[in-house]
């Protein structure tokens, strides 16, 4: 038969120095930045030399993996390094933010409230997936609380999909008071029935 | 307990899954002759006599069979290797990974279904590895030993030319076959184990991701995306997209599946 056979000889390998790292993404090739993002995790004092440098870096796939190496490090120094990317005009980065601080669940925990109370509406709206990382009581508590204030319908929309999936009796009133202030945005007012009826729907 | 698994594995096991861990945990300590969680705990934290590799190996899943999902090697055969033949710019074997392999029913499908379908198996080496973390399934994949289950979708002509009977109502792969898949025990969220096995033309990783969290998914797609060489391929389970995990691949449509594709270099950094 033509297949061959080979066998594969697993090596580990160790972190480089950090000085390594900081000189790969000052003057390294893409492909070298790349290696040091997925490195530096692994490297203590790494998280503010990766959050500098995802300020400074430019390839799509270098940001990716110094977004994992950040939430790999899940450390509170870390989730402020990228909770302004949050902010960022670049949807990208906005989007890459979201899904690291996604992948850091606990980590995250503690900056919820704050974001939900941001003053920009995007980040309103983008800490509402966040808050799928918390238990579903901590996660319709936080969401509840924003619902009853929001002015945002979209902001709104966000909050009222999680729901949908995760909240119990308790998120009914507040839905039902969303609903009446929101009674002129018909788009709102059929995504919370929606929301409203599968809760009901559960046992 | 489910942290333990998560660390080591990348593996999510919630509160919903709680029975299903509960079980696999009193067969360990029945094994293991402990009287106690604790003791139990303790025994699989010191790693005494390998536990913790008995102990990944009882959460592993290992139901499969030969020829499932076989839309993707269709596309294989009609799509896949004619474009990495394409773009190939240095001699070598086509490379193709199998990860997790389970008990080998899948690298030894690719295998029969190329010398099956593929007119130019003759004329490439074609290197087929076969990687899981469960050394339990990796022995048994060794051993190309199967049941009538895992034949269940093979025609009584191909299981004739490629199986020989065994004991009992089981098939052994014919030597040729068998020495022509290689085995290695890999996790997938590990870099250095993934690094170790080169890059491929061709990955088959299906439904894996999908026992892991948001943050072991990431890691695994940097993995793979290293373990692709630029341009080749990555197949997922039917219900994966790799699109929800990485940004990192882009999305092809064939006629007979949808599969994930590193870059070519110049592409996507």
């Amino acid at each position: 038969m033509p297949l061959i056979r080979k066998t594969a000889d697993p090596l580990a390998t160790a972190p480089p120095p950090l000085a390594e790292v900081i000189s790969a993404f000052a003057n390294g090739t893409s492909e070298e930045r790349w290696v040091a993002a997925r490195s530096a995790h692994d490297i203590p004092g790494s998280a503010k030399i990766l959050g500098e440098a995802l300020t400074r870096e430019r390839n799509a796939r270098v940001r990716e993996a110094m977004f994992t190496s950040l939430a790999r490090i899940a450390t509170a120094e870390s989730v402020a390094l990228i909770l302004p990317f949050l902010r960022s005009d670049e949807a990208y980065l906005r989007t890459g933010a979201l899904d690291a601080l996604r992948a850091m669940k606990g980590a995250v925990s503690p900056y919820l409230q704050r974001l939900l109370e941001d003053g920009d509406a995007d980040v309103r709206l983008l800490a509402c997936e966040l808050v799928r990382n918390v238990p579903d009581d901590e996660a319709e508590r936080l969401l509840c609380g924003l619902l009853e204030a929001e002015r945002e319908p979209n902001v709104c929309a966000s909050a009222v999909e999680v729901l949908a999936e995760i909240g119990g009796a308790d998120a009914l009133p507040v839905l039902a008071r969303c609903e009446q202030r929101f009674r002129e945005s018909p788009f709102l007012v059929f995504s919370i029935k929606v929301a409203a009826d599968r809760i009901r729907s559960q046992p | 307990m489910s942290e333990f698994l998560y660390r080591r594995t990348g593996m999510v096991f919630t509160e919903a899954k709680r029975f299903y861990v509960e079980r696999r945990v009193v067969e360990r300590m029945t094994a293991t002759g402990s009287g106690s969680f604790a003791s139990y705990f303790a025994w699989l934290r010191n790693d005494a006599q390998g536990e913790i590799e008995h102990f990944v190996n009882a959460f592993t899943v290992n139901e499969t069979y030969f020829y499932r999902e076989d839309y993707q090697l269709s596309c294989l055969t009609s799509d896949l290797l004619a474009e990495r033949l394409r773009a190939k710019r240095r001699p070598g074997p086509i490379r193709i990974w199998s990860v997790p392999c389970s008990t080998g029913e899948e690298p030894y499908s690719i295998a029969i279904w190329l010398l099956e379908n593929w007119p130019l198996v003759d004329e490439y080496e074609i290197e087929i590895v076969g990687s899981d973390i469960d050394t339990g399934a990796l022995e048994q994949a060794r051993s190309g030993v199967y049941g009538k289950r895992a034949l269940m979708r093979l025609s009584p002509a191909i299981t004739e030319k490629y199986f020989a009977p065994a004991q009992g109502e089981t098939w052994k792969i014919l030597d040729d076959l068998r020495q022509s898949v290689s085995f290695s025990r890999v996790n997938i969220v590990e870099s250095a184990e993934t690094r170790a096995h080169g890059q491929f033309d061709v990955i088959f990783c299906r439904n894996v991701l999908i026992y892991f969290d948001d943050a072991s998914r990431r890691i695994a797609a940097e993995n793979l995306y290293e373990n692709l060489a630029p341009g080749g391929f990555i197949c997922l389970g039917h219900t994966e997209s790799m699109s929800r995990i990485s940004p990192l691949f882009e999305v092809r449509r064939f006629a007979d599946a949808i599969v994930y594709q590193r870059p070519a270099e110049g592409g996507n950094g």
